[in-house]
């Protein structure tokens, strides 16, 4: 049936218009990304320069939209033909592709660079599977910042950084009054989520937010802490310009970096685009955890190394799990993506005060992991599912929508 | 009548490909995902069947009822305006009017517009802060409102402007075409009896083109019940589910989601759905024609 | 034979019915023109006049900048050059993509509608219901079955999939138009010893032209356009322009360069734009000569 079938294709087109790719001694490799946003692609070509200066060829397959990106690797996937590398970031997404025995692990890498002392045992474990480790973490993003313009800061007369979330609707009157948009607002499911937890953090603590997501509990005080939560989120509506439906996060990041809004929540991949507008942390915009917040979200970005069954991909594979957890790659990556170093013992001075305080929350532990590490991708999009309907709702009714906030983990 | 049957080898040979994509493509897939929707399938097919309870999930999903109710607005809205416009189009360019070919040619040139292209632009231009509210208000009509895109009651309606804009072309194209056809004594005749023009267009042009205008509204249906692209492009599905779709909804859980399972199970219920609404009608049809060559 | 013209001369009389006519054809044209002009402003200006947020004024000086950046240097991930690979690429896969499922078409309808095997309205029938399915769920399993003929990633594969995807349209269509050939014409060819061949392209074809017009220019629009299929089954080395499109307008350097995402979306859809515009004639003509019946 099988090679009917290949006649048969075959013989309906016209061949021969193909070769298949060239073939060289160099470690060569794929890599498929959607890192297509400027500090994004920045932080990219780090790990691409000196992938290249140890000898690399880098076949850059970039994919614009995390949607997109995911439909050709998973169909790549299926035809038995894998990029050498995907980004992607670290938690249950990756886990079926490893059950599966799809992904290579770099377990001697890990061995030979003594990854299991430089990163934090938390992010350590996460990376590995059955004791392998398989994935190569860039670095990891906080996720419960508030950025600020400060020009618009001054234009409204707000000299502190809000401790309250009331001192902090208190500043977004003042920034309404003097005609500037408060909150710039990305109105895209997955980054209104992020906002409602890190409003989420702020209202249960640590405990209160691992045992919502790791333990699903339905107690009161969980239930207490959602409509705590709906109800601060509920009244950024009332701060938002027109235009927020839909607008992608940087867009969202240049309403701030031309001063005409004031707030962006979001994670700190946005300063990258500050930094490739020439913009600096502590002068021209300031960051800060969210009010009332004891700690961070964070998520971890990696790289995926998918069974190509070609030895050079595999040695090239290698080859760029190397670069990736190099201490001074670690750095520049992380300078130009915005993001936290994953290796705890690299050089902090060069990082940005932004950074400098997410470190330190790491570093003491005060941080909880996103859904995309805690949750299927079912149920992400289904928690996803959830906080858009509140926010495009406009309902005000938190009792029941708490309620239906537990329906996602069944 | 069809020439008399005798095995006519060249003919069944030509149509061995299609065939072959019919049987193997498109019933082997279909047969592929009725399989799995009875599964637990997640990122890859298992073959752990659980019954209906894909199905059942489907029916509990609000996302996924919306997108029904959506794709069934905006399907008939599109279509009917699109039908509407593009007669009406046809009927003024009819009217012996100056510049009539450049006049068809803006009229049909959306049409050769991606689906993602339409929405991009019409995503920008009914943008309240960027778009035409942006415009007309900074002329100093301040209170003016044209916020589509961003209105959760309003956003399948702009879905339906941008898709018309797209598409009335085509349909003004067949119309102009059957216009055309129709016979100058018809018009003399009904000149004669006094008959005012519109009068003439709606009863007596507008019957004669109707098998042509059921022609393009089905060439227009044929893609409604695959809108993506353009709700992708201009809405992402919101604000909340106001623009969700189904082929939207198949795709993020197909993908994105993980979710084979139910990414069949929905698939599976529309295919399902659109034969039963289209198998009486496709019907009906094959026995007029039947009934037209007997006769 | 249909004109293309009305006939009688025109009206010299101008009364209130042909003001209101005329109001009408202006209005809806500019409905249908204002994006078009939009899109074409605004990507001759440079960001800071784009800042102003006046997206319908003219350009205070012609800045063809983007439009070079669009073509040749904007970026997507880490490369920087534009969407010209892309263009070349649209043209690989169309071009065979167009003629084939053309021609595939054309052989269907004919041997549909004028030889009738048997079991033909069944195949039609399933054609059909084919054309109705969303094709999201095909991905999965074609991208099995393109794998297994290593025919995935790969030119052939993409045109192979764009004809199994356009084979309900192009057969509804020129089934349709066959069915009104006189069946006298092919009987006679037959009885002269014509077989199924000779006659299609002897006789059929050449009956055919206006809707081979017709079907070329939907199909080359549909798959010109096409952004999903390219992205799964072209490989990295064919992605079409709609899929480097999608890359340019989502790659910001700390702000949307709006002018350059115009640009580049203008050229996206200038091949299909040019068809339309220079042989629109022909496509108005083909659909006269009875392209699309009920």
């Amino acid at each position: 049936m099988k090679s009917m079938m290949k006649l048969l294709l075959t013989g309906a087109v016209f061949a021969g218009m193909f070769a298949p790719a060239l073939a060289d001694d160099k470690p060569t490799i794929e890599i498929m990304s959607s890192w297509t946003s400027g500090g994004e692609a920045a932080a990219l070509d780090i790990i691409k320069t000196e992938f290249e200066k140890r000898g690399g060829v880098w076949k850059d397959s970039s994919i614009a939209g995390f949607g997109a990106a995911d439909a050709a690797f998973q169909n790549r996937i299926v035809a038995g033909d894998p990029p050498g590398a995907k980004q992607g970031v670290i938690g249950l997404a990756a886990a079926d592709f490893v059950g599966q025995g799809l992904f290579n692990p770099i377990d001697d890498v890990a061995a030979a660079g003594k990854w299991a002392d430089a990163l934090p045992k938390s992010i350590y474990d996460l990376i590995s599977y059955d004791g392998k480790v398989y994935l190569a973490p860039t670095g990891a993003h906080g996720e419960s910042w508030l950025f600020y313009s400060k020009e618009a800061f001054a234009r409204a007369g707000i000299v502190e950084e809000p401790k309250t979330w009331d001192e902090f609707f208190a500043g977004l009157d003042k920034l309404k009054a003097a005609g500037i948009v408060p909150v710039a607002w990305g109105g895209q499911p997955w980054q209104q989520t992020k906002v409602f937890n890190m409003i989420l953090l702020s209202q249960v603590g640590i405990d209160g937010f691992l045992k919502i997501y790791v333990d699903k509990d339905k107690s009161e005080a969980s239930i207490e802490g959602i409509k705590k939560t709906l109800d601060i989120f509920g009244k950024l509506r009332g701060y938002v310009d027109d235009g927020a439906a839909g607008r992608n996060w940087n867009d969202a990041t240049a309403m701030l970096i031309t001063a005409k809004a004031g707030v962006q929540f979001m994670g700190d991949w946005a300063k990258g685009e500050f930094t490739v507008a020439g913009k600096e942390a502590g002068k021209d915009y300031g960051c800060m955890i969210v009010p009332e917040s004891p700690g961070m979200v964070y998520i971890a970005d990696s790289l995926w190394f998918p069974k190509t069954g070609d030895a050079g991909a595999d040695k090239a594979q290698k080859l760029l799990a190397e670069v990736v957890m190099d201490p001074a790659i670690q750095v520049e990556f992380s300078l130009k993506k915005g993001s936290v170093p994953m290796r705890a013992d690299v050089d902090k001075s060069k990082l940005d005060v932004c950074a400098q305080k997410g470190l330190e929350l790491m570093t003491a532990d005060n941080v909880v992991p996103d859904q995309a590490i805690l949750l299927t991708p079912q149920q992400v999009g289904l928690l996803d599912d959830f906080v858009d309907e509140y926010w495009s709702g406009g309902s005000n009714d938190m009792a029941s929508a708490a309620e239906n906030f537990f329906a996602i983990f069944e | 009548m069809p020439i008399k049957r005798k095995p006519h080898l060249s003919a069944t040979f030509a149509l061995l490909p299609t065939w072959f994509v019919a049987v193997v493509v498109f019933i082997g897939t279909m047969a592929w995902s009725i399989r799995l929707s009875f599964t637990n399938s997640t990122l890859f097919p298992s073959s752990t069947y659980v019954g209906f309870t894909q199905y059942v999930k489907l029916f509990y999903s609000a996302k996924w009822l919306a997108s029904l109710q959506n794709v069934l607005i905006f399907g008939v809205l599109y279509v009917a305006g699109c039908l509407l416009l593009g007669f009406l189009l046809a009927a003024a360019l009819d009217r012996k009017i100056r510049f009539e070919s450049a006049f068809r040619t803006i009229f049909l040139y959306p049409y050769a517009m991606s689906f993602v292209v339409t929405g991009l632009i019409w995503q920008w231009m009914l943008n309240p802060t960027l778009g035409i509210q942006a415009s007309v208000r900074s002329l100093g009509w301040e209170t003016f409102v044209l916020d589509w895109v961003v209105n959760r009651d309003m956003a399948i309606y702009a879905l339906v402007l941008a898709g018309v804009w797209q598409g009335a072309g085509l349909v003004m194209v067949i119309a102009l075409a059957g216009m055309r056809g129709i016979e100058a004594e018809q018009w003399k005749a009904a000149r004669i009896d006094g008959i005012p023009v519109w009068r003439i267009y709606v009863s007596i042009i507008l019957p004669q083109l109707g098998p042509a205008l059921a022609a393009a509204g089905m060439l227009l249906a044929m893609g409604v019940i695959k809108t993506y692209d353009i709700v992708v492009a201009m809405t992402n599905g919101g604000p909340g589910n106001s623009t969700e779709v189904p082929a939207k909804f198949i795709m993020d859980n197909l993908f994105g989601r993980q979710n084979l399972g139910l990414a069949t199970a929905g698939a599976t219920v529309l295919v399902l759905g659109v034969i039963t609404a289209v198998a009486p009608f496709r019907y009906a049809i094959y026995m007029r024609n039947r009934a037209k060559g007997a006769a | 034979m249909a004109r293309l013209h009305p006939n009688g001369p025109r009206p010299t009389q101008i009364t209130a019915g042909r003001i209101g006519l005329y109001a009408f054809l202006f209005i809806a044209a500019l409905f249908f023109l204002l994006p078009l002009y939009t899109m074409v402003v605004t990507s001759l200006k440079t960001m800071s006049e784009i800042r102003l947020g006046q997206i319908f004024s003219l350009p205070q000086t012609l800045d063809f900048s983007a439009w070079a950046t669009a073509w040749s240097g904007a970026c997507m991930g880490t490369t920087c050059v534009g969407i010209r690979t892309g263009f070349w690429n649209s043209v690989a896969i169309t071009v065979p993509s167009v003629a084939l499922s053309v021609f595939v078409g054309a052989v269907n309808g004919y041997a549909l509608s004028l030889w009738r095997p048997r079991w033909a309205n069944v195949l039609f029938g399933l054609l059909m219901a084919g054309g109705l399915i969303p094709y999201q769920i095909f991905l999965y399993p074609m991208v099995r079955a393109m794998a297994n003929v290593s025919l995935y990633n790969s030119l052939a594969g993409i045109i192979l999939v764009h004809v199994i995807f356009g084979l309900p349209l192009v057969t509804l269509l020129f089934r349709n138009y066959f069915v009104s050939v006189p069946e006298e014409l092919c009987k006679a060819a037959r009885v002269d010893g014509a077989g199924f061949w000779r006659i299609f392209f002897e006789i059929m074809l050449p009956i055919a032209v206006p809707m081979v017009v017709v079907v070329s220019m939907l199909q080359f629009t549909g798959i010109w356009n096409d952004f999903l299929l390219g992205l799964v089954f072209a490989g990295r080395d064919n992605l079409p322009m709609t899929v480097q499109l999608n890359n340019i307008v989502n790659t910001t350097m700390g702000e949307r360069n709006y002018n350059v995402n115009m640009a580049a979306t203008i050229l996206t859809a200038i091949v299909p734009l040019a068809i339309y515009f220079l042989s629109g004639r022909w496509f108005v003509r083909g659909i006269a000569a009875g392209a699309v019946k009920g």
